[in-house]
């Protein structure tokens, strides 16, 4: 388990998964290749959140099956707590721990679950910071950041418990236009160093440059995937070309 | 006049020198019992604020039913009845009775302290891999701590002074000093007036503290707008 010769890192089939009644995924089958980078587009209300919980367990499925690296997301706490640790969340209300300064918000979890010492842990915070271009913000808390900085703080926090792979629910989706730039300069880095990525977005121009593959949801189902320029481009159902005359306008 | 007055300060100074040895046993009661509801009133708010209906329902009915029902009842079921049965001193049944009867508002005030956070707050620390320990610890009590303090500090002071009805099944507290010193030598306005100076030290020196927590809490660097 939690070898490299899996070659599908992650292996999520037949995905059912309400909310009272609800139905936020009706079977959805979806595999990511170690290393490659798949971004999610689709309408209000497709599940395409409660996808990406559902790999980290954030979200508990009713029926079908999520292998993480070889490791079988079950009830089992020990293989939710591994995958935990496997796996990194980006969100997109960044979620920053507003008692911590920035670096306290990166070296809590290496702290705590990794049980690095103090001189490790802070170390490596500060080498984050300084790769998300924050290497002067080390004492700043979150409240005195702006939107972008919180965001790129959020995916160093990520990164420092060193994932094998990293989900993105809407990175830059609430921030000010002039700040998703900063964020996705972070995040195609992230790409470019052959980190495996599943990305919710709508920045097409982000999705065409770094995803290897695009995945189309509508009403719980997964539509349509396929190589990204292919599905933005020349997209097979009439769904998907709908929701990308309305996107992209 | 004079000699009135020298009468007068000779009768508190003997009132206050018999009421005295008595105070520790008020702040001991009082501590000791807060701290009891401090634990409980945090599992009872933690299973409150749970997803499981086995554990809400519960406590729920744990913190419906020791608000209802007056303290004084509280006391004199604990140490007449349960303390009959599991053979329990004045000292024990009087810390149990206050601090189960102040775990049931403690919780209360954990509870909204506790659900003020974001839900993203703790889904971040769990998406880390913390415990649900860890979590709560390291991330949701230090934020809630901000909501939680002032009220929580405030019914330490409330308790302090209900810790007086404990006097009822004779533990040798403040009041019941008051009392012992009033049958005995039939002096009732200065031997209440000392007893309601003591209470009123002790008071307003926590209200101080609690003050001087809240100054502290509000300051704590992430006051700032988000
Ligand atoms: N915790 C929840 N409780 C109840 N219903 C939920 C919950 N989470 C999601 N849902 C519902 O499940 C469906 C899918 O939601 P989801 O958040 O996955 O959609 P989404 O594709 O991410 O949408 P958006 O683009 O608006 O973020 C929606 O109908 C939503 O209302
Ligand atoms: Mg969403």
């Amino acid at each position: 388990m939690g070898s490299a010769d899996v070659e599908n890192i992650i292996d999520a089939r037949d995905v059912v998964k309400s909310f009272g009644n609800v139905r936020a995924l009706r079977g959805v089958s979806l595999t990511v290749k170690r290393g490659e980078v798949v971004v999610i587009v689709g309408p209000s209300g497709s599940g395409k959140s409660t996808m990406l919980r559902c790999l980290n367990a954030l979200e508990r499925i009713d029926e079908g099956s999520v292998t993480i690296d070889g490791i079988p997301l079950d009830a089992d706490s020990r293989h939710i707590h591994r995958i935990r640790t496997e796996v990194g969340m980006v969100f997109q209300s960044f979620n920053l721990f507003p008692h911590l300064t920035a670096r306290k918000n990166i070296m809590l979890a290496p702290r705590l679950v990794r049980k690095k010492g103090e001189t490790e842990a802070r170390d490596e915070a500060d080498v984050l910071l300084k790769k998300v271009g924050l290497g002067d913000k080390t004492d700043v808390f979150p409240g005195q950041l702006s939107g972008g900085q919180k965001q790129r703080v959020a995916i160093a926090r990520a990164l420092a418990m060193q994932p094998k792979i990293m989900l993105f629910d809407e990175p830059t989706s609430a921030l000010d236009p002039e700040m998703i730039g900063e964020v996705l300069a972070v995040m195609k880095d992230l790409a470019r160093e052959g980190m495996t990525m599943v990305v919710v977005s709508h920045e097409m121009g982000f999705a065409r440059e770094v995803a290897d593959r695009m995945l189309f949801f509508d009403d719980g189902r997964l539509i349509e995937e396929g190589p990204t320029a292919q599905v933005l481009d020349h997209p097979r159902e009439t769904r998907t070309r709908e929701f990308f005359r309305k996107v992209l306008k | 006049m004079v000699e009135f007055l020298t009468q007068q300060a000779q009768v508190f100074l003997d009132i206050f020198a018999y009421l005295i040895p008595a105070l520790p046993t008020t702040v001991a009661i009082t501590i000791t019992a807060y701290l009891l509801a401090v634990t409980l009133g945090l599992l009872v708010s933690l299973a409150r604020l749970s997803n499981r209906r086995l554990l809400r329902w519960p406590a729920k009915t744990y913190v419906d039913v020791l608000r209802g029902v007056p303290l004084l009842v509280q006391i004199f079921f604990i140490y007449f009845g349960l303390g009959k049965v599991l053979h329990l001193g004045r000292f024990s049944a009087g810390v149990l009775a206050v601090g189960i009867c102040y775990s049931a508002y403690l919780s209360e005030i954990f509870r909204s302290g506790i659900g003020a956070i974001e839900k993203g707050q703790h889904e971040a620390a769990l998406s880390l891999g913390m415990t649900r320990f860890q979590v709560l610890r390291q991330v949701i009590l230090p934020q809630a701590a901000r909501i939680i303090v002032p009220p929580a500090a405030n019914e330490f002071i409330a308790s302090l002074k209900d810790s007086s009805l404990v006097s009822i099944i004779g533990l040798r507290e403040l009041t019941r000093a008051g009392r012992e010193y009033y049958s005995q030598f039939f002096v009732d306005f200065q031997t209440w007036l000392a007893v309601g100076v003591l209470y009123l030290i002790l008071t307003l020196g926590l209200s101080r503290i609690v003050a001087w927590l809240e100054k502290k809490y509000r300051v704590h660097g992430y006051g700032v707008a988000r």
